[in-house]
């Protein structure tokens, strides 16, 4: 996932449905195409479908109808020895932040370098550089669950750039931020977009996709209802 | 060297997280190791003494008369068709009587009113060592009954029989108390380990998330097994020693441990035990991972 193979996307989305029981339809005949180096925000209500779109494309759930690639894998057909090593190549930040409340700051961050074998020094040096990038370096031997929601949210967006992942998908990660940390946030993701990681942002905070000169995409009701690609001053309205 | 390092950090923070869980299963570990390795030395020791027994064994016939030349050639070889022997050694009523006096040393005196041929003559036989059990010496004891002559067959049958039972008791303990390490030292870590992949569920679908390979997540945790047999079997065995010695000191002296030499187990043995020990607690740890953690 790290060499950029021939097809110039990441991601491809081919009519994907994703229905859970008993009837809630997430994702209705959702297609989507997301090339290599993109930022991509995704954007929409609540229960749009934003996290079930960022969960097919992590692996975490499969869609009922239709297909989801990822560096040209089939991701209904990805083999079980296959999925830890994919996974290490994604780094997402969940919405509910998923940390472990018993462990550190650094701990938590530390977890997503530990998985990939990495050497405990280069896990230091970047987790030391991720908490000053998000002001965070005070809190490095604070136990995550006593920490804040919104400081608890930049350790989950630590751990998800962490391991310099080519993918890194971000669910509302500025929901319980102040407008300067966000600001932080955002520089993160800048960077780790600028250093070549594709990034997609779910988000309904319309402050941090505005101004940004990156696609939109919009959801409403489990479909695609506007792609706003900034850099071709285009709208597009999907099938 | 890195998956090393990491799975070893990994173990470190298990083991702080589930200490008094999994001292109570080292403690039992080593319990049962204990348990087992005291009956099985007793056992061991029991089968070496059993062994010096064979060595001494000797069969005595006694004869209603005493057996001229041809008679005692002919015995011979009715003895050594049966079963091959050590030594046949024949022995006259004069040499009885000789014998015995020998034997009264001091109080010799109480044989001066009787006859020097009121003790019968009797044959010696020695046998070689391929006589294992009870039931080949008793065979073997019932053909020299049978033989031209003979009155009675005397081989300190109670003691034999007595020394039989107790090493037959003494196997039924050790399969028992062997039965009984399986169990606990399977089912135990088994169990511990189960609860550790309970209480450590949200931690492992994290993990399982952020690309966690089986290897990264199972490795630990067998690894907790693999020092639960290590240091449970080491204690247990530890333990045995330090009851060995003790009892060697307080009880030496007359009395049965004087008869038979009591020795511990030998350095092959020891890592036997260990070993098996080892395989048992991490097989359980592996069954137990398979079951409950399914990834």
């Amino acid at each position: 996932m790290n060499t950029q193979p021939g097809n110039k996307s990441i991601i491809e989305i081919f009519k994907a449905t994703k229905i859970y029981t008993p009837d809630v339809v997430a994702l209705e005949d959702i297609s989507l195409s997301v090339p290599y180096g993109e930022m991509l925000f995704v954007t929409g209500m609540s229960g749009a479908g934003k996290t079930t779109l960022l969960k097919l494309i992590c692996g975490m759930e499969h869609p009922d109808k239709g297909l989801v690639e990822v560096s040209g894998r089939n991701l209904t057909q990805i083999k079980d020895k296959e999925i830890p090593k994919f996974r290490q190549q994604i780094g997402m930040a969940y919405q509910d932040f998923k940390l472990l409340p018993d462990r550190t700051v650094t701990q938590n961050i530390a977890m997503a370098m530990e998985v990939s074998y990495q050497n405990i020094r280069t896990i230091k040096r970047r987790v030391t550089e991720l908490l000053q990038k998000l002001r965070l370096e005070h809190k490095h031997d604070s136990l995550a669950g006593k920490l804040s929601r919104g400081e608890q949210q930049r350790v989950a967006i630590a751990r998800s750039v962490a391991n310099s992942p080519s993918l890194i998908l971000a669910d509302e990660p500025t929901g319980n931020l102040d407008s300067r940390t966000t600001r932080l946030v955002m520089d993160l993701f800048e960077q780790c977009n600028n250093a070549g990681a594709t990034v997609i942002i779910a988000t309904h905070d319309e402050a941090i996709y505005k101004k940004s000169s990156h696609r939109v995409l919009e959801l409403h009701g489990g479909t695609i209802i506007s792609q706003e690609d900034k850099s071709i001053s285009t709208i597009d309205n999907m099938p | 060297m890195k998956f090393i390092s990491t799975i070893l950090l990994q173990t470190k923070r298990n083991l702080q997280k589930t200490w008094p869980t999994q001292f109570m299963t080292l403690l039992t570990v080593s319990l049962s190791v204990l348990i087992f390795s005291f009956f099985f030395l007793i056992y061991m020791n029991m089968i070496k003494a059993g062994e010096n027994l064979k060595d001494d064994l000797r069969l005595t016939i006694y004869l209603e008369d005493e057996p001229v030349q041809e008679m005692q050639m002919e015995l011979v070889r009715k003895i050594t068709n049966f079963s091959p022997v050590d030594e046949i050694r024949f022995t006259s009523r004069e040499e009885a009587f000789k014998s015995l006096a020998a034997q009264l040393g001091d109080n010799v005196d109480v044989l001066d009113d009787l006859d020097p041929s009121f003790l019968p003559p009797s044959i010696e036989v020695y046998p070689k060592k391929n006589l294992n059990t009870l039931a080949q010496i008793q065979r073997f004891s019932e053909y020299l009954a049978s033989l031209p002559g003979a009155i009675k067959v005397q081989y300190g049958q109670e003691w034999v029989e007595r020394f039989n039972y107790f090493t037959k008791l003494l196997r039924i303990i050790v399969f028992l108390s062997g039965c009984l390490l399986i169990m606990t030292t399977t089912f135990m870590v088994a169990y511990t380990i189960r609860l550790a992949v309970v209480a450590r569920q949200a931690e492992l679908e994290i993990l399982r998330l952020l690309g966690a390979t089986n290897s990264y997540i199972r490795t630990p945790f067998l690894i907790e097994g693999f020092l639960q047999g290590l240091l449970g079997s080491s204690l247990g065995l530890l333990a045995l020693f330090f009851l060995f010695s003790w009892i060697q000191i307080r009880f030496t002296g007359p009395g049965i441990l004087q008869l038979i030499d009591f020795t511990f187990f030998s350095q092959n043995m020891i890592g036997l035990i260990i070993t098996a020990s080892i395989i048992l607690c991490t097989v359980g740890g592996f069954s137990s991972l398979r079951k409950f953690m399914r990834i």
